[in-house]
């Protein structure tokens, strides 16, 4: 069965303290999430076994040709990029650098379609440099929700701050708040 | 292995502070005063977690960095930066894969040694 929603996290420098706080004590969610964030290679593991310790729903590093399912967490391996073919399938790809970074958010945001019965959000965390404002910008274009951390609790506003500025961001919120919205958007199953 | 903290900083009282509230907490930490310095413990085969200060004399942080990565020394090393600098300068831009975290002078005890062993962890 497909899941019903599709949540795409973006986060850069700080992302990990910052998801932390996000997923503590968040249910499971009638969606499937997936979370790009730059780091290098080796942390992609540990991260994963960090957030498995704050929620109940399940958190892996994302494999290439993975089909999606609700209630569980993705986390983009690095040094590929990751795109979702129909929304549901992850394929995984070796390319340039996008906005100096691989993954790049821009490309998982920007692989979405608007797929009629599914639904989508965006949300941009805490980092440098202006990855996943494109991303925003098309979340929006297909229907989507989209959501930026608030200034005061991010650690580097600059990703947060080009996502405002693209007039495409919905709601502005703290970690705290953003799992709450994720909660009134997408349900707890 | 028990992998430790490498401080790079050049002033002696950040140095002498973060020392000594990570010996306390039972940290590993060894401190040097620059990133010519940061360098050669690499070359020593120093893993860890490095804290960066960015603003120093001769190479600033980010070059420190440009340079542990153009060396291929980026290997089984965290990078935080630990820097009074409120916002960070355009050179992270091109390195912000390689920077997992930013964190301020001054910081909260507690969480920072929190944060520290939280990272520490990280490597295994």
């Amino acid at each position: 069965m497909p899941s019903p929603n599709i949540i795409v996290i973006g986060a850069s420098a700080g992302g990990p303290r910052i998801l932390k706080e996000l997923f503590t004590g968040m249910p499971p969610l009638n969606a499937s999430i997936v979370i790009v964030q730059h780091m290098p290679k080796f942390v992609n593991e540990s991260l994963c076994e960090s957030l498995s310790r704050c929620t109940e729903m399940r958190v892996s590093v994302a494999q290439n040709g993975e089909q999606l399912e609700r209630k569980k967490v993705y986390v983009a391996p690095s040094e590929v990029h990751l795109t979702l073919v129909d929304n549901q399938k992850v394929w995984l790809f070796n390319g340039e650098r996008v906005n100096f970074a691989c993954p790049s958010i821009d490309v998982t945001m920007g692989s979405l379609q608007k797929i009629l019965g599914i639904g989508v959000v965006g949300v941009i965390l805490t980092g440098m440099g202006k990855d996943g404002a494109d991303g925003i910008r098309h979340i929006k274009k297909i229907g989507g929700t989209t959501i930026a951390q608030d200034e005061k609790t991010s650690i580097i506003y600059g990703m947060p701050k080009e996502a405002c500025e693209t007039g495409a961001i919905d709601f502005v919120l703290s970690p705290k708040l953003i799992m709450n919205k994720l909660i009134e958007l997408v349900g707890v199953v | 292995m028990r992998y430790g903290v490498l401080l790079v900083d050049d002033d002696p009282s950040v140095r002498h502070t973060v020392s000594r509230i990570l010996k306390s907490a039972h940290v590993n930490i060894k401190s040097v005063t620059s990133g010519r310095e940061c360098l050669k413990e690499l070359e020593r085969g120093f893993k860890g977690l490095i804290l960066m200060d960015i603003v120093m004399p001769e190479m600033d942080g980010w070059d420190t960095i440009k340079e542990i990565v153009d060396r291929g020394r980026y290997k089984d090393i965290i990078i935080c930066m630990l820097t009074g600098k409120e916002e960070p300068d355009i050179k992270m831009d091109r390195l912000k894969e390689y920077v997992l975290d930013y964190i301020r002078k001054p910081f909260d005890t507690i969480k920072f040694v929190e944060l520290v062993k939280e990272y520490l962890s990280y490597l295994k």
